[in-house]
């Protein structure tokens, strides 16, 4: 096997297009959104000045930390085991729990929001069956709270745990297990000494993803959230798509960015995620 | 090593298939040779001014018409920042074109060019320098008539206030700009609908402060308002009237009480670098028709901008729209002058309470 190199003078041209598709869909539009936030058109630093100024910008931005932060560990709850599960059952049975991850995957987002709509409302099917069984009188409040949002972003966000999990546990060698086994480990202790630490950099990607993702959402909060779950990408979609107040819109996003840059580079820190990026970031 | 390769591979294909969505979009439209873009709202709406305008307009001239939708003000200002203006005609609200017209982006309207007879019978407030009238909504009360029977429903903002009167969850727009919110919220304090302007800003909130407990969703469309209301939700909505008729017609448990609406025009306006600002303009004046706007009124409740077309509607089909003699006397208009005045903080009132009213909803 070849010393393992991430960049040499021959593979150059191999990424070029890469970088050439990379520069203008996603560099050249963030030095737009730089320029709107900082020129307007002299420079100055107003936007943001108002954006610190303001409470509001603020709880905004914990609003959205805050959803995005239970949705990571909620998808983990639920995905790990999942994953684990897709380790150790038949490839067919596997083929038939990767399409029920998949398939919803890719099914309109404002879809199976609206389904969520459908099944959690007042009216929907969750308190009629609550109803019926006598459990409540009067309609619980699912939909357009924390908890409704929760459950849509968790179900939207799963396959981007699932997935990243599986790639890394479905490499872990069994090896490993029997061998702490047979060396009198209890299957307690083979899981949280040999494959927890294991599939960590599974963990490491499925929560950078999901996290990342849900910092981000629009459509699911703005749905099924409530009048306290207003988040900082609502905010922005206000600013550049209703009073066209690009540069304020545009602080508020370059801002975002920041505290993601810098919650990423502790988060991977933490989790050893540089063994996932192969020692990029 | 293999397990990392692995794991990218996995994060690369996940990540390409969510980012890679968005470019796969329909080809935006476009006007070629003997075409013109108009931009509305969509929907039962487009349907209606097909069949209403658009076929009637491509017999007569044989200019076809290619619609599209959102006429929102970010699309056009991204248009014609980048020089690339793919639409002529757009209809929106005046507050819309209150944010447009602040920052360029709308073509005169050359009133020469446009039907005198027609013009004469246009509302005068919606003949403005870069827009003309195309239709009348309005904002009002809409509840849920399972909730709420018809006789004992709120028929004040006072009532929608009232949460001991009338139970259940009340809804508001998120965005669309802070009115009415603003306006309705001095009604329900007890202002009288002639002296609303100019709005006592610090009153208006300290209104809202008594609304909010019964606030269960700002909403973000008004198709969402009508199915939030639909569904039970909410009880009361503050939203478009006529979409309220509309969901009605179609068998909702909906109603809607005109009385203390807010009333305001749609307007036509060309959009900055429309290379076919003749066609815009013959199709503008296609559209100000007295009879054609009756035609409309009886596709989609909404009323019409030329007076006259009420004379074509029998009293039933006028009887349910916002400018109906009698409706009209119920509610007030809205003022554009006083949102589109700019303050010492080189912000118009529309821009600065929009914002105000933005982080009072996220500080509650």
């Amino acid at each position: 096997m070849a010393k393992p190199r991430y960049w040499s003078v021959t593979e150059g041209p191999l990424v070029l297009p890469a970088v050439l598709l990379f520069t203008a869909v996603y560099l050249y539009p963030l030095s737009r959104l730089v320029a709107w936030s900082f020129f307007t058109p002299g420079f100055s630093i107003r936007h943001y000045r108002a954006l610190f100024a303001e409470p509001a910008y603020v709880t905004a931005f914990v609003n959205t930390f805050d959803l995005s932060v239970s949705v990571t560990v909620m998808t983990f709850l639920l995905g790990y085991p999942v994953a684990y599960l897709m380790t150790t059952i038949s490839p067919r049975a596997r083929a038939i729990v990767l399409a029920c991850v998949l398939v919803p995957f890719w099914t309109s987002i404002l879809v199976r929001t609206f389904a969520w709509m459908v099944l959690l409302g007042r009216n929907g099917l969750v308190n009629h069956a609550l109803a019926a069984l006598g459990l409540v009188t009067t309609p619980v409040a699912l939909i357009h709270n924390r908890i409704g949002v929760q459950i849509g972003m968790v179900h939207v966000l799963l396959p981007l745990m699932i997935l990243p999990l599986y790639s890394v546990m479905v490499r872990i060698d069994p090896a490993w297990l029997r061998a702490a086994r047979s060396l009198g480990a209890r299957p307690r202790q083979v899981f949280l000494h040999v494959f927890l630490p294991l599939s960590l950099p599974g963990i490491g990607a499925g929560g950078a993803l999901v996290f990342l993702s849900s910092i981000g959402f629009f459509v699911t909060p703005a749905l099924l959230g409530g009048p306290r779950q207003i988040t900082i990408a609502m905010l922005i979609d206000l600013m550049i798509n209703d009073l066209l107040n690009w540069g304020f819109g545009a602080a508020l996003a370059l801002v975002l960015l920041v505290v993601i840059t810098v919650f990423f580079v502790v988060f991977q820190r933490a989790l050893r995620l540089d063994r996932v990026w192969g020692g990029a970031v | 090593m293999v397990r990392r390769r692995e794991v990218l591979k996995v994060i690369g294909t996940t990540t390409a298939a969510v980012a890679l969505g968005p470019f796969f979009h329909a080809r935006p439209a476009r006007a070629d040779k003997g075409e013109l873009v108009v931009v509305t709202w969509g929907g039962s709406l487009v349907k209606a001014q097909r069949k209403a305008y658009f076929e009637g307009f491509e017999k007569e001239t044989g200019i076809k018409i290619k619609d599209d939708t959102p006429p929102t003000p970010a699309k056009l200002k991204a248009m014609v920042e980048s020089g690339n203006v793919t639409w002529d005609v757009i209809e929106t609200d005046l507050a819309a074109i209150l944010t447009m017209r602040k920052d360029n982006l709308l073509e005169p309207i050359d009133y020469r060019k446009l039907d005198t007879r027609a013009l004469d019978s246009i509302y005068p407030a919606t003949r403005l320098p870069d827009a003309i009238g195309s239709k009348i909504y309005s904002f009002n009360i809409v509840y849920n008539t399972k909730a709420l029977a018809p006789g004992k429903h709120p028929r004040t903002w006072g009532d929608m206030w009232d949460g001991k009167k009338f139970a259940g969850g009340r809804t508001m727009n998120f965005g669309g700009g802070v009115t009415p919110q603003l306006e309705i919220a001095l009604l329900a304090d007890g202002v009288p609908k002639d002296k609303l302007y100019p709005l006592d800003v610090a009153r208006a909130y300290a209104s809202m402060a008594k609304l909010r407990p019964l606030v269960n969703k700002w909403y973000g469309s008004h198709a969402e308002a009508i199915q939030l209301v639909t569904s039970g939700e909410s009880a009361i909505a503050c939203t478009v009237g006529p979409r309220g008729i509309a969901a009605k017609r179609e068998g909702a448990p909906i109603d809607v009480e005109f009385n203390e609406g807010k009333l305001a025009a749609d307007h036509w306006c060309i959009v900055k670098g429309s290379r076919n600002r003749e066609a815009g303009h013959a199709f503008i004046s296609y559209a100000i028709d007295a009879k054609r706007q009756a035609a409309m009124s009886q596709e989609v409740p909404y009323g019409p901008s030329n007076k006259k077309a009420i004379e074509f509607l029998k009293p039933a089909e006028a009887r349910e729209l916002p400018s109906s003699p009698e409706n009209e006397k119920m509610q007030w208009w809205w003022q554009a002058a006083w949102w589109g005045e700019i303050g010492s903080d080189g912000k118009t009132n529309r821009e600065r309470e929009t914002e105000k009213f933005a982080r009072w909803m996220v500080t509650g």
